[in-house]
């Protein structure tokens, strides 16, 4: 990582603290009616989908039915639910939209989402085991950890995660690697597990079963519509996450170098580990401003549609502390994440020979 | 229809495990708001029907509730919601108009004072039009007429006539026949508020007696005295029901236990003008914690996280350093400083983060 002075740590602490401040104090009315347009954008994709899919017998309909309700799910996990609780909409004090109660529209429990998401990934951010995200204890992606033969094959299990992304989120606070290695005992986890069945049950309960029911004699194109949905929802953001931490020039960090840090030096990790990508009005959107990756994780609670408003406020004082701003189009940045997820699934010597950028 | 999703408790599962919300009726709110604002299902919407001007300061706000209101009885107070620069606020008001109105025509009255610094009065006295929708919680408050005939004295200051308006009209649609005097201290003659109603009431109700008294029209103030509780005719054979601010009802207190007027014969309500937002080191004062029941007092700068740890509790919590919101939690009434801004949040419901919130004075917390 970058080294500073604390001195300089503790500037560059207070620039994006005056960042943030602006925001707060002109948070208002036109937060309000933008995530509250979303919402009702949200509503009546879903309806709209869900109303069309029995009739999916006839294609073009199923394919529009698909797409909305897949669209409907994508804006829904990203734009509403993981930017609500994240808190950024607790200051309109509507309960509806409040970090702590909102319940989002995927297989993972919102009260798991919040423990490993929200405090573990944004507290401990690219701390190599510290931060479960980096990787997800499934795919090995910088030589801080030791390359076994298992690895060689880890391009399909991220490929597996991508198709069941869902699920793996909602097992995510398993923690199957140190259940393994007997650090946590199932009887532990039973709390967890008893809350991914009831939500996870839930969610497949309304797509795989109620719906498709509900309309008995086309069933199967309404069980294949909602497959469909959840499939685009699972590859397109499970592709946008992979985006925010494991591009080229993501970087890692270790536990020591973490210790007792400062703000400043939690701002600097956060700048460091993260990465954007540019795109349309829509792309942004569909990503839930997560192509805004960087501003995120300085800002979590900042609304998310403010990101594109500050993004130029926070290169400047990336420019002015010489830390490089991690930017470039969706292809350039996904490009090399699939890159890093290749050839850190060979041998340090072969790696070293065929990417020698990546060693 | 689907407040009524609500009410049953197949579909109220059923909602909850297609929704993802305890709520699962205002699952399509952001669309049935569009076509009209009384079907939404969050809160209960009251459309706004007039505004009457009673004072200078002083408008009546003539609401009709959604259907599915339960009504109240007279002087209770109701919880109201209203978006104001995207920020919901809450606060409670009493009622101001007899649940008879209400049965005959759906219609129930606020009177509302403009606040010095108060947000939402002076937001609703402002903005507020016509038309407009507001939510209305379930009436609640132990401001009761009493249940059997007796003489009765009312002694209300200000705006906290407001629920002794709604007492007199319903007492005087029941022919109440025992004494009932009402001594109202106002500032001026010209801040009297109902004086149409109270006259009126005068005039057809021979059981009343108005006393109406302006405290700032001489050179002394003119302030509740011994003599005007001695020239109430069987005084202390009269239940009491007071309503009005602070110093009034402190006075009023003192000299009803010289009277020897027993408490349980004496009610008060709600009657706290919300103190506007200070800037000074005054941090810290008495928790409560409303789900443990909990009380503790706190001293300078103690977040409530801490404050809530020290009291043996176990909130939730993350980072602790304002980022994560994992310790979110609901501030049922009072005031917090938030530590990074120095700033101090509204006086009413609210979500607060308990590392960063300092308690400013009184505070209600749901934990």
């Amino acid at each position: 990582m970058k080294q500073m002075t604390e001195a300089q740590l503790s500037v560059l602490e207070q620039d994006l603290n005056a960042i943030r401040d602006e925001v707060i104090a002109d948070l208002g009315e036109r937060d309000a009616n933008y995530i509250r347009r979303v919402v009702r954008l949200h509503r009546a994709l879903e309806v709209g989908g869900r109303v069309m899919m029995p009739f999916g017998f006839i294609p073009p309909v199923f394919v529009a039915a698909t797409v909305a309700l897949g669209i409907s799910k994508i804006i829904e996990n990203m734009e509403i639910g993981h930017n609500v609780m994240h808190g950024q909409y607790d200051w309109m004090n509507d309960p509806s939209l409040h970090s702590q109660s909102y319940e989002w529209d995927t297989a993972c429990d919102s009260d798991s989402w919040r423990l490993t998401h929200n405090y573990e990934h944004h507290t401990y951010t690219n701390i190599i085991g510290k931060d479960r995200d980096y990787g997800y204890a499934l795919l090995r992606l910088s030589d801080d950890e030791k390359w076994r033969p298992a690895h060689s094959l880890q391009f399909v299990n991220y490929v597996l995660l991508s198709v069941f992304f869902q699920w793996g989120v909602a097992l995510h606070e398993m923690e199957f690697e140190r259940v393994r290695r007997g650090e946590v005992t199932l009887r532990e986890k039973l709390p967890f597990l008893k809350g991914f069945l009831r939500k996870g049950g839930r969610q497949a309960f309304k797509d795989y079963a109620f719906f498709p029911l509900l309309t008995f004699p086309v069933a199967p194109i309404v069980l294949a519509g909602n497959l469909g949905a959840n499939l685009i929802r699972n590859l397109w953001s499970s592709t946008v996450i992979f985006c925010g931490h494991f591009t080229q020039d993501a970087e890692t960090f270790s536990e020591e170098e973490c210790e007792g840090e400062s703000k400043g030096h939690w701002y600097l990790r956060q700048l460091t580990g993260s990465s954007n990508f540019s795109g349309n009005k829509f792309v942004h959107l569909l990503s839930g401003h997560l192509s805004y990756q960087m501003e995120h994780h300085v800002f979590p609670d900042l609304p998310a549609h403010r990101y594109p408003e500050i993004s130029e406020k926070v290169q400047a004082v990336c420019k002015k502390h010489g830390i490089h701003y991690n930017t470039g189009s969706f292809a350039k940045q996904y490009g090399t994440v699939l890159k890093r997820i290749v050839s850190y699934s060979l041998p340090d010597r072969v790696r070293q020979r065929i990417a020698p950028q990546m060693a | 229809m689907l407040s009524r999703i609500e009410r049953s408790s197949a579909l109220q599962w059923l909602g909850k495990q297609l929704f993802n919300r305890e709520d699962p009726a205002a699952f399509f709110d952001p669309l049935l708001e569009r076509i009209n604002p009384m079907w939404v299902q969050q809160y209960t919407p009251a459309r706004v029907e007039r505004i009457v001007d009673e004072t200078a300061d002083t408008k009546t706000f003539v609401l009709k509730p959604a259907k599915r209101w339960a009504g109240f009885e007279a002087g209770q107070h109701v919880n109201i919601c209203v978006d104001i620069d995207g920020v919901r606020r809450n606060r409670t008001f009493s009622l101001s108009s007899a649940p008879a109105q209400w049965q005959d025509n759906g219609i129930v009255t606020l009177t509302i004072k403009r606040l010095p610094g108060g947000r939402v009065t002076n937001w609703m006295h402002d903005n507020l039009e016509a038309g407009d929708t507001l939510g209305l919680g379930e009436a609640f408050g132990e401001f009761l007429v009493p249940e059997i005939s007796e003489p009765l004295l009312y002694i209300a200051g200000g705006s906290g006539i407001t629920p002794v308006l709604s007492q007199l009209e319903t007492l005087a649609a029941a022919d109440y026949q025992a004494p009932v005097t009402l001594l109202y201290f106002v500032r001026t003659q010209a801040d009297i508020i109902g004086a149409e109603k109270l006259y009126s009431l005068r005039q057809n109700w021979p059981a009343l007696t108005l006393n109406v008294l302006a405290t700032n029209e001489s050179e002394q103030p003119r302030f509740l005295r011994e003599s005007d509780l001695e020239e109430v005719s069987e005084i202390t054979a009269r239940r009491c029901y007071l309503c009005g601010p602070k110093g009034l009802m402190d006075l009023a207190g003192d000299l009803l236990d010289r009277q020897g007027i027993a408490q349980d014969r004496r009610h008060s309500t709600f009657f706290a003008a919300a103190k506007a937002a200070l800037d000074t080191d005054s941090l810290g004062g008495a928790v409560h914690f409303s789900r443990s029941d909990l009380n503790v007092s706190s001293e300078g700068d103690a977040v409530l996280l801490d404050i809530a740890e020290a009291a043996k509790l176990s909130p939730r919590y993350g980072c602790r350093m304002g980022i994560c919101h994992q310790c979110s939690c609901k501030k049922t009434s009072g005031t917090v400083v938030n530590r990074l801004t120095g700033k101090s949040s509204g006086p009413g419901e609210e979500n607060i983060q308990l590392c960063i919130s300092v308690p400013q004075g009184p505070v209600t917390v749901e934990l």
